[in-house]
C-alpha cells in the first residue's frame, strides 16, 4: 500500500508523518531540540541536532511504526519561517541557525521600517519589516562580523534548506519559504534587489528558487539505505508551516479564514490578491503561485495562559500542565462572559499584529474587590482571545470572513473554541485533521502525485467535525469589551515605552 | 560592646570538617562582616533576624531557615561590611579536590559513590550561588552533627560521618527540587541539555539525568520521552552525535579524539553509533566536505 510522508519543522521539534493515498493518516514520529539564548534577545538552534532529529524521526516513522506492506511514495517538507542559517562553500554551517523568535537585529529593523526604503520593500516582498525577518537579520550579520567571516559566507539558507541539501546534496528553497524572508519579490517570484541591497548580499548568495511542488530531489543513496525506502521515492520541496496549514485546514480561496493558538498564534485568510495595508500590519506569503496566504501573527497565545498557570495555577514539582490548564479553565467558566468587568491585555512577550509594538506589556484593568482568582483566569483568555479578534476585524477591513477554522493545541479546547465563537460572533469549526500543517503538506503531495486536479480540490476534501455556534448575548457583551481593549492597547503606547525603560 | 558569642569545637578527629561555628550576634557590629572568599564547601544557615548579603555578585536577602552552599572559590558578606543582629550556623568543608573543572571528591570518610559527589560538584558550580529557601533540616542536622561532637557517645564517628552524608544529600535534592518548582518541564529539560553539553565526555546515567531535573529516574524517562520522542540515552546520544558532526567538518582532530570528547569509550563505538543514526561512517561523512556546492 502506497503511503506519503510529511516532514514538519517546527521550532521546538519535527514530526514525520504517514498518510495513505487518500489522506488518513497512518502514523508519526516526533522528536524535539532546544532553543538557545546565549543572549537574551538571541534565539539560536543547533542545525546537526535538527538534522539528526529528522533522521531520527523518519527511521523510526518508516522502519518501525509503519508496517511492511507501506511503501512510501514521496517526502514532503514543511517548516517554520524566518530561519537563517549562514553556510560556507562545503555547504557546512558556519555557527548555529538564528530562528524567527531572535530579536538582535531590533535597530536595524525599525529604521527600516520607518523609511521609504522599507515601506517599497514591503509592498514587493510582503513581509513585514520585523526582526524575525531574514532580511533584517543578515543586514545584522553583514554590520556586526568581520570582512574575513563574511568571505567565507557562501549562502544563507534556512534550516529547511539546510536538512533538504543534507538529505540530497540539492540548495532549494521552496516559492513559500522564500515568500517570508523578506528578500523575495511576490509578485515577480525573484530574489527583490532592493531588498539584497539592504541585506548587503548578492543573488547567488540565496538558494534557488522553486515551485512548492518541485520534485526534482534525489535522496543520496546513503538515505535510501538508512530509512530502506526505493531510489524512485518522491522528493518534494513543500512549503512554510503557515502556508501549509492554511491549506490543511480547507482554506484555499476567500470567504473563509484560519484562526491558530498555539504557544503564538495568527489569522490567515486565503486568496488571489495580496492585502496592501499601508501599515505593514499584514504578512502576505505564497502558497502557491498566484495563491497568497495573507495575514496576522501574534506572540502572545497559550504561551501567556501557560505563563498564568505556572505563576497562579497548582502549586507542586512538575504538576502536569495539561491537567492544571484543564483545572483552571473549569474555573472559568463558573464566571460569566467579560469576567466581571476585569479586562486583560496580554502582551507579555511584546506585540505582532497588529499592534507591532515590541515594548507592549500585559496589564489587568478594572480590577475590584469582588474580583476572585477565577475572574483573573477567565480575563486572561479573554484578553488573549480579544488580541486574535482585533486582527480578525482588521483582516475584515479587506476581506469578507464568513466562516472561521480554527485549530492549535489552545484555540481547539472548547472553553477557547465557544469564547472564539462568542467573540467573533460566528460560528467556529474544527476539521478532522487535528495537525493542519501536516495535512496541508500531505494534500500537496497528493496534487503532485495526481490524486488531485488543483489545491482547491484538494482543500474541499478537508471536513469538519466539530462547530461552536455564538451567544449572541455574550457576542454583544464582549464587542463592548473588545473595543475598550483596542483603545488601551494603543493609548498605553507611551506608558509601556516608560516601563519597559524601567524593567531593564 | 560586646564580642558576638561564637561555639566552635576542635575537629582533630575530623580533619574533613574545618569549622563548625554557631554565631549569635546581639548589637550591630560593623567592619565585621566583609564580603570575602569563606573557603571550603560552606554551608551557612540563618538561624534568627534578617541578613541582606553579597553572594557571588549578587543582592540576596536572607531569613530564618534560609541556607547558602559555597563552593570553595565563592565570596559571601556584607555588603556595607556590617553584621547585623541575629544568629546563623555555618559547617565548612574541606573537599579532597573541588575545582572549577568540576571534579568534586569529599574524601574517605563519605560513603556517597563516586559518581554522585561529581554530579554534586557539577550542580552546585552550575547553580552557583546555591541559596535554598526555608530548609529547616538543615539547621536540625548541624544541631545533631553538635551534639554528636559534643557527647563522643558510642561509634560517634561514623555517626557523624553519616550525617554529613545525609546533610549534602538533603541538600542537593532541596536544590534540584527548588530549581524545577513552579517550572513546567521543558524548562527544567533545557537546564539539563545546557549541562550535557558542558560536559559530554562525562558518562551521564539516567539517574544523574534525572536528579539534575529533581525526579526519580522512572517518572524522568516516561517524562523526556513524553516530551521529546526519544528515551534519556537516546537524546544523550542525538547530541554525542550532533557535535561528532559539528567537529568533523570543522575541525582537523582525529576520529579517536572526537570520540572521547563527545563522551564515546572507544572509537569503534563511536562509529558504529554515528553509521547507525547518520547513514555514515564518521570518515566518510568527514570526506564528504570536499564535495563542493557550486
Amino acid at each position: 500500500m502506497e503511503c506519503i510522508i510529511t516532514i514538519d519543522i517546527g521550532t521546538t521539534k519535527v514530526k514525520a508523518s504517514a498518510f495513505d493515498l487518500s489522506n488518513n493518516l497512518i502514523g508519526t514520529r516526533q522528536g524535539s531540540y532546544p532553543t538557545f539564548h546565549p543572549q537574551p534577545d538571541y534565539s539560536e538552534q543547533d542545525p546537526e541536532q535538527i538534522f539528526l532529529t529528522v533522521l531520527y524521526a523518519l527511521k523510526g516513522l518508516i522502519n518501525d511504526e509503519l508496517s511492511k506492506k507501506h511503501r512510501p511514495t514521496a517526502i514532503v517538507f514543511g517548516a517554520s519561517m524566518h530561519s537563517v542559517l549562514p553556510i560556507d562553500k562545503y555547504g557546512i554551517p558556519l555557527r548555529n541557525a538564528v530562528i524567527w523568535a531572535d530579536n538582535r537585529g531590533r535597530d536595524e529593523a525599525t529604521l527600516l521600517k520607518n523609511s521609504e526604503l522599507g515601506v517599497k520593500i514591503y509592498e514587493q516582498t510582503g513581509t513585514p519589516i520585523h526582526p524575525m525577518s531574514p532580511l533584517v537579520k543578515i543586514r545584522w550579520f553583514g554590520k556586526n562580523n568581520s570582512a574575513v567571516w563574511l568571505e567565507k559566507v557562501f549562502k544563507f539558507i534556512s534550516i529547511k534548506e539546510y536538512i533538504v541539501y543534507q538529505l540530497t546534496g540539492q540548495l532549494v528553497v521552496d516559492h513559500s519559504l522564500a515568500s517570508s524572508t523578506g528578500l523575495f519579490n511576490i509578485h515577480q517570484l525573484a530574489w527583490e534587489p532592493m531588498a539584497l541591497e539592504f541585506a548587503g548580499i548578492k543573488t547567488h548568495q540565496l538558494s534557488e528558487p522553486v515551485s512548492i511542488d518541485f520534485a526534482d530531489l534525489k535522496l543520496k543513496k546513503e538515505y535510501l539505505r538508512l530509512f530502506r525506502v526505493p531510489s524512485t521515492i518522491k522528493v518534494i520541496a513543500g512549503a512554510s508551516d503557515g502556508c501549509l496549514a492554511t491549506l490543511g485546514a480547507g482554506v484555499v480561496t476567500e470567504g473563509d479564514a484560519t484562526i491558530t493558538i498555539g504557544s503564538s498564534g495568527a489569522v490567515r485568510v486565503a486568496g488571489k490578491q495580496v492585502l496592501a495595508d499601508e501599515k505593514q500590519r499584514f504578512f502576505n506569503y505564497i502558497l502557491a503561485e498566484g495563491t497568497y496566504i495573507s495575514g496576522g501573527p501574534t506572540n502572545n497565545g497559550g504561551v501567556v495562559f501557560e505563563w498564568f498557570v505556572q505563576q497562579f495555577g497548582a502549586s507542586g514539582v512538575h504538576t502536569d500542565i495539561e491537567y492544571a490548564v484543564n483545572q483552571l479553565l473549569m474555573e472559568a467558566e463558573r464566571v460569566s462572559a467579560g469576567a466581571g468587568g476585569l479586562l486583560f491585555l496580554p502582551y507579555l512577550l511584546g506585540e505582532r499584529a497588529p499592534l507591532w509594538n515590541a515594548n507592549a506589556r500585559g496589564a489587568y484593568m478594572g480590577v475590584n474587590i469582588t474580583h476572585e482568582r477565577r475572574h483573573f483566569i477567565r480575563a486572561t483568555v479573554e484578553g488573549i482571545i480579544y488580541e486574535i479578534y482585533s486582527i480578525g476585524k482588521l483582516l475584515q477591513q479587506y476581506r469578507s470572513i464568513e466562516n472561521l477554522y480554527i485549530n492549535g493545541a489552545y484555540a481547539t479546547l472548547p472553553f477557547f473554541a465557544q469564547t472564539l465563537s462568542d467573540v467573533f460572533g460566528k460560528t467556529v469549526y474544527i476539521n478532522d485533521k487535528h495537525d493542519s500543517a501536516s495535512a496541508g503538506a500531505a494534500l500537496l503531495a497528493l496534487t503532485q502525485l495526481g490524486k488531485y486536479d488543483s489545491l482547491t480540490s484538494a482543500a474541499q476534501t478537508i471536513k469538519s467535525v466539530k462547530t461552536y455556534a455564538p451567544n449572541e448575548q455574550n457576542h454583544e457583551r464582549y464587542s463592548h469589551f473588545s473595543e475598550i481593549f483596542d483603545r488601551l492597547s494603543y493609548k498605553l503606547a507611551e506608558d509601556f515605552d516608560a516601563l519597559v525603560a524601567l524593567q531593564g | 560592646m560586646s564580642k558576638p558569642t561564637q561555639t566552635s569545637i576542635p575537629f582533630s578527629e575530623f580533619p574533613h570538617i574545618r569549622e563548625l561555628v554557631r554565631l549569635k550576634n546581639q548589637t550591630v557590629r560593623l567592619n565585621d562582616w566583609p564580603v570575602q572568599v569563606r573557603g571550603g564547601i560552606y554551608i551557612l544557615c540563618v538561624l534568627e533576624g534578617k541578613y541582606e548579603w553579597e553572594i557571588e555578585q549578587h543582592r540576596y536577602i536572607l531569613y530564618p531557615n534560609d541556607v547558602v552552599v559555597l563552593c570553595p572559590w565563592q565570596q559571601l558578606g556584607s555588603p556595607t561590611n556590617t553584621l547585623e543582629i541575629g544568629s546563623f550556623t555555618w559547617l565548612k568543608l574541606e573537599p579532597a579536590l573541588f575545582e572549577p573543572t568540576k571534579e568534586l571528591q569529599l574524601g574517605d570518610w563519605s560513603a556517597l559513590q563516586e559518581n554522585d559527589q561529581r554530579l554534586m560538584g557539577r550542580l552546585m558550580c552550575s547553580h552557583a550561588p546555591m541559596v535554598l529557601n526555608q530548609l529547616k533540616q538543615v539547621n536540625e542536622l548541624l544541631t545533631k552533627i553538635e551534639q554528636e561532637l559534643k557527647q563522643a557517645e558510642f561509634a560517634y564517628q561514623t555517626r557523624i560521618n553519616q550525617l554529613l552524608d545525609e546533610l549534602l544529600v538533603t541538600i542537593v535534592r532541596q536544590q534540584s527540587q527548588q530549581q524545577n518548582q513552579r517550572r513546567d518541564f521543558p524548562q527544567a529539560f533545557e537546564q539539563l541539555e545546557k549541562m550535557l553539553r558542558q560536559s559530554l565526555d562525562h558518562p551521564w546515567t539516567v539517574e544523574e539525568m534525572a536528579t539534575v531535573v529533581g525526579l526519580g529516574s522512572t517518572a524522568f524517562t516516561e517524562k523526556v520521552k513524553a516530551y521529546s520522542g526519544f528515551s534519556p540515552l537516546n537524546y544523550l546520544i542525538n547530541i554525542r552525535i550532533a557535535e561528532a558532526m559539528r567537529q568533523l567538518r570543522q575541525t582537523d582532530k582525529s576520529l579517536t579524539d572526537i570520540a572521547l570528547d563527545t563522551g564515546f569509550y572507544s572509537s569503534q563505538h563511536f562509529s558504529t553509533t554515528f553509521k547507525k543514526l547518520t547513514g555514515y561512517t564518521p570518515g566518510h561523512y568527514r570526506k564528504r566536505q570536499s564535495g563542493d556546492t557550486s
